[in-house]
Formats: C-alpha cells, structure tokens, sequence
C-alpha cells in the first residue's frame, strides 16, 4: 500500500488535522492499536494502568511493527495521550515528533489559539519535508476532507437502510483504510462505493441502537454486534464516523481558521466540552439515541479513559431518566476483550426485544 | 461539621500559641493558615470558589474569593481517616474505582453535601485530565457557572499570550459573578506578596539542600501545593518565613531534621495522604530522610505587578506535572543535584495517568544522573488496598541497596 513516493503522517488521535496532512502532501497513517500480536512492554514505560489505546500503539511501536514515518503527529487531548508522546520520542528517535495544542472548548480565547498551533504544525511539517501549505492547496485539503465526509455519511446512511453489504462491518474496514491513505485515493474509493447501486444487506429483524465510545477499529469487533441481533442505528466511535466528522467551518476566509472550526465542531469525543453546558455529552447522547430511533445505547469505551469515565455516570443517568436501556463495555480496543461481553451484548438486546 | 472541624482546629491552635509561646512552630503556623482557609472555605460566608490545582489563587484572592483546589479535600478526608466512605458514594454513584481517589472523594463529598456550595467553579486542565472532568461533574451538580483555564504544554511566547488572555478572561468572568471590578492596585499588592512568599520559599528549600538537611519527612510534606493556596496574602510570606527560621535554626545549632542522617530520598508528585508510618519507618529504622519532594520547588520567575498576567500565565506552566517528561525530569535530575539525593520514590499513584504514565521516562532519567527509583504501586487516598506490609518489605530492600552502592556524591 505504502509505495516510497508516500511521505507517510502518522497519528493516534480522530483531532488530528488530516487535511492539513493531505495539504503538506502527506499521507495519513494511523497507528491503530489493532492488527498484529505485539508483546506487551508498554507497561515498562508507562504504567498498566494507562488507556489500552496508546498502551497498544506503543506496544506496536516497540515492536517496531510502524512503517517509516516523514512525521508522527500527536494531539494534546488527554493526559494518555501526552504520554504516549513522551515515550514514543524515546523509543522511536529517528520520528520527526509534532505535538500539537488542542483545547478542551472552543471558547473566544481557543480558536485563535488553536489556529495558531494549527499554522505552525503546517511550518513544522513544510521543514520536515512536506509540501508549503499556501491558501489554496488548505482550501483543497478542507473541500476533499469534507467531500470524503459527505460520502462517508450516504454510506452509513445505506448502513442503516440496510442496503450496504457487509453492512457496518465492511463500513468500518473502510474507516480503517480512510485513516491511512492519501485523501485522492479516498475520495476514489469512497466515490466508487457510493455510484454502486444499493443491495439489499439483509439487517431485517434487528433492533436498532446507538454505538457510541472511543477505539473501535477491529470490523469484527463491530460485526458481534449485529451477530447479537443489534443494528447500529448511528454511531459515534473515535476510529468511526468521528475521524472525518467535521463541525461548521464559519465564515472566515482564513482556511487555518476554517480547519480550527472544524475540528473543535466535530462531534465531541468526551475530553472536549461546552463548559457553558456541564456534561452536555450526556445530553448529545440522549439527542443521537432518539433521532437513531435507537432502542437502547451500548457504550464500548476503553478501560483507564478519563476523559469518558468521568461522563459515563452522566449518560448512565440521563438515559436512565429517559428510560433508555443503557449497556456499558469497557475493553481494551480489541475483538478478544469484547468476545467476553458477547454474552452481555446478547442478553442487552433480548431485552430490548 | 466541617466548619466545626476547622473551627475548633483553629481555636485549639491559637489557644497554643496565646498560652505557651515557646509551642510556636513553622509546622504550626502553617496548619493554623490551612485551618483558616478551611475554615473560610466552609463558612458560608465568602465567596468562594472551588478550584483546579492550578488557578491564579492570588488573582482570586485579590478579588475577594476564597479559594481552593478540590483535591486539597480528596487529601483532607484521607488525612483524617474518612476517605473511604466518600470513595464509596462516588463509586456507587457509578464513578469508576480506576480513576485517581483524590476526584472521587471530591466527587463523593460533593454528593453527600460536605463540599460547601461555591459561587463558580474553575477548572484547569493542568495537571491532569482527571481534574477537568471532577470539575465538569461538580458544576453540573451544583448548577454553578464553570469556567476552564486550558493550560498549555509549553511556555513559548504564543501559549503564554493564550493563557494570560484567559486569566483576564477570567478576571472579567469572577466580576460578573461578584459584582466587583478587578482593582490593578489589589492584583499588584497580591502579587507582590506572592513574589516575595516564592523567593522564601526558595530560600526555605536552599536550606533543606543542607548536608545534613534541616528537614524531616514531615516538616515540608505536601508544603509546596498547599502554600500555593495562600499566594497573594501576607500570611504566605510569614509561614514561608517561618520555616525559612526554624531551618537557619537547626542548621546554626547543627540540629539535623533526622538524627544521624544516611540516606537522603528524593519523593516523587504527592505523599500518600492517609495515616502511614512509612515516613516514622524511614526516619527510625534506616535513618533515612525525604529531604526534597518533586512538588516543592519555585518553579517560575517573579510576577511583574504591574503586568502580572504573563507571569501568573508562566507560573501555572512551570509546575512540574505539566509539560512534556523531559522536562520533568530535567527538573527532577536538577533536584537530585542539588540535594544530593540517593535515592528517589514515586508511589505512583493508582489512578494518575498523568503522573504514572511517566513514571518509566522518570526511572530512566534519573538512572542516568545515578539515582535509582523504586516504583510503589500505592493509593495515596484510598486506604481499602494498602498493604503496609508488602510496603515495608519493598522500602527496606530499596533502602538496603542505597547503603549498599554508597554515596553516589563522594
Ligand atoms: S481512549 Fe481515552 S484515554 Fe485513551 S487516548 Fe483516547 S481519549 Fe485518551
Ligand atoms: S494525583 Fe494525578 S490524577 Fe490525581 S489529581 Fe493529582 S495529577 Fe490529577
């Protein structure tokens, strides 16, 4: 997949500025925690006690099991996440490391901010061989980013109607390939998937509800849900539809400020907040399930993730006021530690029945 | 019950002092402060505000709040033994038994209504990730506005602008709550007293550096991060100045903080919090002494009154637990240094993945200024799994194996 011409972008975090990526001529690559048996060292640097995300990018990257990267990009969005930057520079020294600023609200003070941070990530990847992002290649980078959303969205859309085949597994073998492949490619293949005409999928006699949490990315993982009779009505995962979800990119004919917008619009993923609306998380969970129509919420959230565990008895009781059944997984990103809650799930949705 | 805990802990202090002078003690005159607040935080009277670990306390104070980081209470309950009842609520309430205990016996006691109703709330997201969730919850809870201090990684001219922006930000958010306009003159005269309580606390950490330090565990135990709380009043340079005394005291009269000083231990972010005797077991046992601890340190540059934000913006920036690891432990090898330390402990606390999660980077950066590191696993606030007897075993050995390689400092 990776020919030598791709100067490879690695990155960990759904915040990252992909199109920034593509507009320095770059290749994204997320070092998904998920597709090899490492041995577990990350706990020698870090704690075991740390999110099993990074803990298992950094087994893989211990391994060694991370094509030559041009650049690794890390976003500033938990404390896990400012570990694994610390401990990645260490053990691959040869990266050209970025770390990038990322407010935890879009206040009047962030944006500027955060703008800021995203201008010189561009600086920073023009020194370390990417292409100078002008104006115009940004404003390309942000109408593919957003075109590759649009198309992402008519195939969940078919997801749902149930006329995709493979259904939401086969959607998520595409989030991976999304993550790490030049966006033209993307585009082309997205565009491809979208002209075929719908086929009926066969997700008759599910019930629908909504997935949302962080690390996801295994399609079988994603596939046990339905073979436990859930049809996953919308989603909202970090390795999901979040990566190329984009929020409104205002007014402003800056596209670094067009990028800031929507990147801090995206859906939240928990460690960001409206600190003018305590725990709205809770409430946008709320809003996902009853415009999915979803019939009950599973969760599927990573153990040792602050930012979530600090929300979850928020949505557990917002849902709880709303008597919407509520399922709480906590694995470690992984098909095996969900194959344990097979039983959990199959119990939740008879119950939903 | 809180207010009459402070109260009668301020009273019974004073009545000390008032009676017998020759009781006077730095270690007094601080818990005599700390009552103080504590006893201002549950009055029902002030203003107040809870806080992040990080927040301008002398802005704050300077503006008429009182004003205190949550976690001061999460180490309070474990200090008087009652953490675990909290733990428990919080938990039950369905907050995660994997996350720091110093949040959830906040969060426990905001619920069962020992955490007195603030006027606002505000987060800081430095040190960690955790604080900024407690912070969202506790305002949700109380219905109270909330106010975030995004703390940036680095100090580079663009972050510090940032954060001094939203200290004014934040000026502007704490007048519209009370009504009173920031007075510049008022912010000069705090910051005035900060500058002058941080550079004696520099001279106050100079003398614990001292072979044989003047200090024992217990004299400078969480001293930095609490002394952060009175910045901006005279009461922080006077209990600075008081431990400044004794030391200079005990140094004039070759009176070292442990008797027969042989090891000098290096302690790693907080204590644990909770009634222990691993302090009394290094003191008495190895003649062993935490001479220094990682979160006593004046890490920033004086505060130019008559523009403080920057500096008040580069102070919150500078604590150790924030920023990248390098310079942690750039930080901490320096300490090392300065205080001869042998040997370093970090009780990696269950829970902070902040702070654990560098605890490998750590280890390994002070193995290179030959410091060795011994990695407890221990709850510095819930009491339900400690094992003191597994931490004796492990402490002993460690402490066998500093005397055995001798002084590393000729
Ligand atoms: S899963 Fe949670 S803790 Fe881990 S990197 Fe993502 S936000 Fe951070
Ligand atoms: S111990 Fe760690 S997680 Fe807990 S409050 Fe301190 S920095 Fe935050």
């Amino acid at each position: 997949m990776n020919g030598p011409q791709l100067k490879l972008a690695g990155f960990a975090c759904a915040y990252t500025p992909l199109a920034l990526l593509d507009a320095a001529g770059m290749t994204p690559f997320r070092v998904l925690p998920v597709g090899g048996d490492w041995p577990d060292q990350a706990g020698t640097l870090l704690h075991d006690n740390i999110c099993p995300h990074v803990k298992r990018v950094l087994n893989r990257a211990m391994a060694g099991d991370v094509p030559e990267l041009s650049v690794m990009v890390f976003m500033n969005s938990c404390d896990a996440m400012r570990r694994l930057y610390d401990a990645w520079r260490a053990i691959r020294p040869q990266d050209r490391t970025f770390f990038v600023e990322l407010p935890p609200t879009a206040d009047e003070n962030a944006v500027p901010y955060f703008v800021n941070a995203l201008k010189r990530l561009a600086g920073e990847l023009a020194e370390a061989g990417g292409d100078p992002i002008d104006q115009a290649r940004l404003l390309n980078s942000l109408v593919a980013w957003k075109t590759i959303a649009n198309l992402q969205d008519e195939l969940r859309a078919r997801v749902r109607r149930g006329s995709f085949p493979g259904g939401p597994a086969r959607l998520q073998e595409i989030y991976n390939q999304c993550a790490s492949r030049p966006f033209s490619d993307t585009l082309a293949a997205l565009d491809a998937l979208v002209r075929a005409p719908e086929e009926a999928a066969g997700n008759k006699g599910l019930v629908p509800v909504l997935l949302f949490g962080n690390v996801l990315p295994d399609p079988e993982a994603i596939a046990l849900f339905e073979q436990c009779g859930a049809k996953i009505a919308d989603e909202d995962l970090c390795t999901g539809s979040r990566l190329f979800a984009a929020g409104d990119p205002g007014t402003d004919p800056d596209p670094f400020r067009q990028l800031a917008s929507m990147i801090l619009g995206k859906p939240p993923c928990a460690r960001t907040f409206d600190s003018s609306a305590p725990l709205s998380f809770a409430r946008n969970v709320l809003s996902r399930a009853r415009q999915a129509e979803a019939a009950g919420v599973i969760a599927h959230v990573v153990k040792f993730c602050d930012p979530y565990l600090a929300r979850l008895p928020a949505v557990r009781e917002t849902l709880r006021q709303q008597q919407i059944p509520f399922l709480l997984l906590e694995g470690d990103c992984t098909l095996g530690s969900l194959g344990q809650a097979r039983t959990r799930i199959e119990a939740f949705m008879e119950m939903l029945r | 019950m809180m207010f009459q805990y402070f109260d009668t802990l301020v009273t019974g202090i004073e009545n000390v002092l008032e009676n017998d002078p020759s009781q006077k003690s730095h270690r007094k005159l601080y818990a005599l402060e700390v009552a103080r607040l504590g006893r201002r935080l549950y009055s029902g009277t002030d203003r107040l505000a809870w806080c992040g670990v990080v927040a301008p306390f002398d802005l704050l104070a300077a503006m008429g709040v009182t004003s205190c980081f949550v976690e001061f209470i999460g180490a309070m309950l474990a200090a008087t033994g009652a953490s675990s009842e909290f733990l428990k609520e919080a938990e039950d309430a369905g907050f995660a038994p994997d996350t720091c205990a110093y949040h959830r016996a906040v969060l426990g006691a905001g619920r069962k209504g020992m955490m007195p109703e603030p006027d606002f709330f505000i987060a800081t997201s430095a040190p960690c990730t955790g604080g900024i969730g407690v912070m969202e919850n506790m305002a949700a809870m109380f219905k109270k506005d909330l106010f975030v201090l995004n703390i940036p990684q680095n100090d580079d001219p663009a972050s510090v602008a940032y954060l001094a922006d939203q200290m004014r930000s934040l000026a502007d958010f704490v007048s519209r709550h009370t009504g009173q306009p920031l007075s510049m003159n008022r912010l000069a005269e705090a910051v005035t007293y900060s500058n002058r309580a941080a550079a004696v606390m520099s001279e106050v950490y100079r003398l614990a550096e001292h072979v044989p330090s003047p200090v024992c565990a217990k004299d400078l135990r969480n001293f930095g991060i609490v002394a952060a709380l009175l910045l901006g009043t005279p009461q922080a340079v006077t209990v600075a100045e008081a431990f400044r005394d004794a030391f200079a005291a005990r140094i004039a009269n070759n009176t070292p903080g442990v008797p027969g000083e042989k090891i000098r231990l290096l302690w790693i972010q907080n204590r644990v919090q909770f009634k222990n005797n691993l302090e009394d077991l290094l003191e008495n046992e190895f003649h062993a002494c935490i001479v220094a601890d990682e979160l006593n340190d004046v890490t920033w540059d004086p505060i130019d009154p008559a523009d403080p934000f920057p500096g008040m913006a580069k102070r919150a920036i500078s604590i150790p637990l924030n920023g990248p690891v390098e310079r942690r432990v750039k930080h901490l090898a320096d300490m090392a240094r300065r205080y001869k330390i042998h040997g370093a402990i970090n009780p990696c606390h269950f829970g902070c993945r902040q702070g654990t999660g560098a605890r490998g980077l750590v280890a390994l950066g002070l193995k290179q200024v030959n410091v060795p590191v011994l990695n407890l696993e221990v709850d510095c606030v819930d009491t339900r799994n400690y094992a003191p007897g597994q931490m004796h075993t492990r402490i002993a050995a460690f402490i066998e194996m500093l005397e055995n390689r001798g002084n590393p400092w000729g």
